[in-house]
């Protein structure tokens, strides 16, 4: 009963999200919809964290190396080679994270030895780092200074500029990779990854390969973040060093820890959750604002540690919810997870 | 395995907690309106400028010097009739929220104008919107790297042609042939050094070695080593804080200037010359557009640097290599071509822009050079001599910025 709830609580706040961003524009300037533009991309970057981190319980503080590393390669097509077309740069941007991700995934989790959390977590942060590092001192791509003015995203003769044309791009990108994270999670890849998180060891002598699995959502998750740079760069203009680093992995880390692990809906309320109020708190209090913040996260985070989201759907519950809610009545599976969780 | 995942998370959670403060994203803003009431339609200037983050000193320097200009004018009636709103807003050092903030000024607000920007990287971040995607004027106030030729974009701060076509033949003779080049590995030191390194070799100079290192590199004894072995006579330092402090004590440590040698920085102005104690820089030579000292020669300096002490007491100076007389040249330009225009629009007012002239400004005259967008302006070494500047050669007349 109170699991169908839950799973009912989180579909209705999908909807309802879906359709707040659907008529937004019609009531806000155009200033403000070129914020809430980048405030959907940056959800689709902390959609991908939410996917590795809250779902298979790989610790990547790395996300921003795919989000960057898309960036450049698309501002790359752009300068260099004239590419702006959306059919050409968008595809690049995913595979490129795919690709990137896969190759980290290789190196931090198909071993001989499982990694450990630390390992995965310290081996994505020093990756992120790397990159912000080599982009800082390589001359092509613009050393500290990035490179700017990148002319604007087309589709065929149209230009598909910051505004309307790229807030609904933006949102038909985010609600299509939601739809498919949904879908993987709530498959029975979904499970056996909630399996792999909350027991690893029984999950291989069931006899999966653990590491695989791990690895396959790796690179999904990076595919995403790279579609999240790719738009992001056409949507600045212009990509830098901070798109690859550390600063920019973490802040992807806290907008999905505020939001709420493990539901993929949080991770988008936390990310329009901190954007929002720290757009007001500065306009509010310009001098005090970012210690504003800051007590209201760390309030949020001591007292609500599952996030924003634990509101909707208690810790305990979203496993069973999300991962076997295709499976028939919860009764047999209540316990186990209950004790797992 | 459950009870260890749900442990690490909690703590990983409570760990973590207090970067959040550190790390948000975003900034302030502020808005400084006109004195009066009467007029309906004022004109708006946004400065977007680092308030907050590691070089805030610079940017709360920019942001005072407008706030004083702006109150200058409107006390005179304005410009054009029409009194200055001033909308400042936060680049907080970080690309990325400069971005979304520049954006409130150009999409929110609509201002005829911005000026701003003090490092290259943030230049670069902004420009496009304001300029392409904006459709608005842009002047960038600091000394750089030069090669900014976008139009719309005017530079009122010093080039690398400015700051060493009349400073190395000084050091030449004021410390000897054989030049170190050790740099920050960014833009800026590559750009400017490749320009010194012409200079250098044309004025009968040679250069001994040039290196790059780490921005946050605070190590230097190689480096000061080498110096040393090879018999350096003039160091041309371009390495930037935090790593310039360490690397001048070292230097100074190891006997650099008892055995002659010539220390110089071109962006070392009196905000930087504190980071070592006096000793430690003595005789550092530095070639900018202004320092306090020319107060001493200089009529209008005094009277502009006497009203700033007087509104802003306390740590922020106005000094050249903070930006902050690039922003007062780049404001009176700009009303001396509002004024010329009759409008605020900006293609009539980078057309009077492109030629228009100063007669006071901090270190003296200014003008803009035809179809270069970038500024004439008199030029001064200076010499630090116990904690403070010396000038020891002044340019004769304006200094061309040989750009674009």
């Amino acid at each position: 009963m109170l699991k169908a709830s839950a799973a009912t609580r989180v579909a209705v706040l999908e909807l309802a999200l879906l359709v707040v961003f659907a008529v937004l524009p019609a009531a806000l300037q155009e200033f403000r919809v070129v914020f809430v533009t980048r405030v959907m991309i940056l959800a689709l970057l902390a959609l991908s964290f939410d996917l590795v981190w809250g779902f298979a319980g790989i610790m990547s503080f790395g996300q921003a190396l795919f989000f960057g590393a898309a960036g450049y390669t698309v501002a790359l097509l752009a300068r260099d080679a004239g590419i702006t077309s959306i059919f050409v740069v968008l595809p690049a941007a995913l595979g490129v994270g795919l690709v990137l991700a896969f190759v980290v995934a290789a190196f931090l989790l198909l071993g001989r030895h499982p990694p450990s959390l630390t390992f995965v977590a310290l081996g994505t942060l020093t990756g992120s780092y790397a990159a912000d590092r080599l982009a800082r001192g390589w001359y092509y791509l613009g050393g500290q200074n990035g490179i700017p003015s990148i002319p604007p995203m087309t589709a065929g003769p149209l230009q598909i500029t910051e505004g309307l044309a790229y807030y609904y791009l933006a949102l038909a990108v985010l609600v299509a990779t939601y739809a498919a994270c949904r879908f993987l999670v709530r498959s029975q890849l979904g499970l056996a990854l909630a399996g792999v998180r909350i027991n690893e060891a029984r999950m291989a002598f069931f006899g999966y390969r653990v590491q695989s699995l791990k690895a396959i959502v790796f690179s999904v998750a990076g595919a995403i973040g790279g579609l999240a740079g790719g738009l992001y760069a056409f949507h600045e203009g212009f990509v830098w060093p901070n798109m690859l680093g550390v600063i920019l992995s973490t802040q992807i880390v806290l907008y999905a820890l505020f939001g709420g692990v493990g539901t993929l809906i949080g991770a988008v309320v936390g990310v329009v959750a901190i954007e929002i109020v720290s757009f007001v708190l500065a306009d509010a209090y310009p001098t005090i604002w970012p210690i504003i913040l800051g007590l209201l996260l760390l309030l949020v985070i001591l007292f609500r540690p599952g996030g924003l989201i634990s509101v909707l759907v208690p810790r305990r519950e979203r496993i069973a919810v999300l991962g076997l809610a295709r499976l028939g009545p919860p009764s047999a599976q209540a316990e186990a997870v209950d004790g797992a969780a | 395995m459950s009870e260890t995942s749900h442990v690490t998370r909690r703590r990983f959670l409570q760990s973590t907690a207090w970067m959040s403060g550190a790390i948000a994203p975003g900034a302030g803003s502020w808005v400084v309106p006109p004195a009066w009431g009467q007029s309906g339609n004022p004109i708006k200037v946004g400065i977007a400028t680092d308030l907050t983050g590691a070089i805030g000193y610079a940017g709360n320097a920019n942001a005072n010097i407008a706030k004083l200009l702006t109150k200058e004018i409107n006390a005179k009636g304005g410009v054009i009739g029409r009194p200055i709103e001033l909308l400042i807003e936060d680049t907080a050092s970080n690309e990325s929220t400069a971005v979304a903030n520049v954006r409130k000024l150009i999409q929110r607000d609509k201002v005829d104008v911005v000026f701003g920007g003090i490092t290259s990287s943030m230049r670069n971040a902004i420009k496009d919107v304001i300029v392409t995607r904006g459709k608005t004027l842009y002047i960038y106030p600091q000394l750089y790297e030069g090669k900014e030729c976008t139009p719309y974009i005017f530079c009122t701060g010093p080039t690398p042609a400015q700051q060493c076509d009349e400073f190395i033949p000084w050091l030449i003779k004021n410390g000897g042939k054989r030049f170190a080049l050790p740099s920050a590995n960014y833009v800026w030191p590559h750009v400017l050094n490749q320009y010194a390194r012409k200079v250098i070799e044309s004025s009968g100079g040679e250069v001994i070695f040039e290196e790059y290192y780490p921005l946050d590199q605070v190590e230097y004894s190689a480096t000061v080593n080498k110096i040393m072995t090879n018999k350096v006579d003039v160091v041309f330092n371009t390495v930037i804080p935090p790593g310039v402090g360490p690397f001048f004590k070292q230097l100074y440590e190891a006997g650099f200037q008892k055995r002659g040698g010539r220390l110089s920085c071109v962006y070392y102005d009196e905000n930087t010359l504190n980071i070592n104690a006096p000793h430690e820089i003595e005789g550092l030579a530095s070639c900018l557009d202004y320092f306090k000292v020319v107060t001493k020669e200089d009529a209008p300096s005094g009277r502009i640097q006497a009203e700033y002490d007087k509104q802003f007491p306390g740590n922020i100076a106005f000094a050249a290599g903070s930006a902050a007389t690039g922003m007062y040249r780049g404001l009176k330009l700009w009303e001396a071509a509002v004024n010329e225009a009759k409008s605020v629009n900006r293609d009539p007012v980078a057309k009077a822009l492109d030629h228009a002239k100063i007669s006071e400004g901090p270190g003296g005259p200014a003008e803009m050079v035809p179809g270069k967008r970038h500024c004439k302006m008199r030029m001064y070494t200076a010499v630090a001599k116990g904690g403070t500047y010396e000038l020891v050669a002044r340019s004769k007349g304006l200094v061309d910025p040989k750009e674009c």
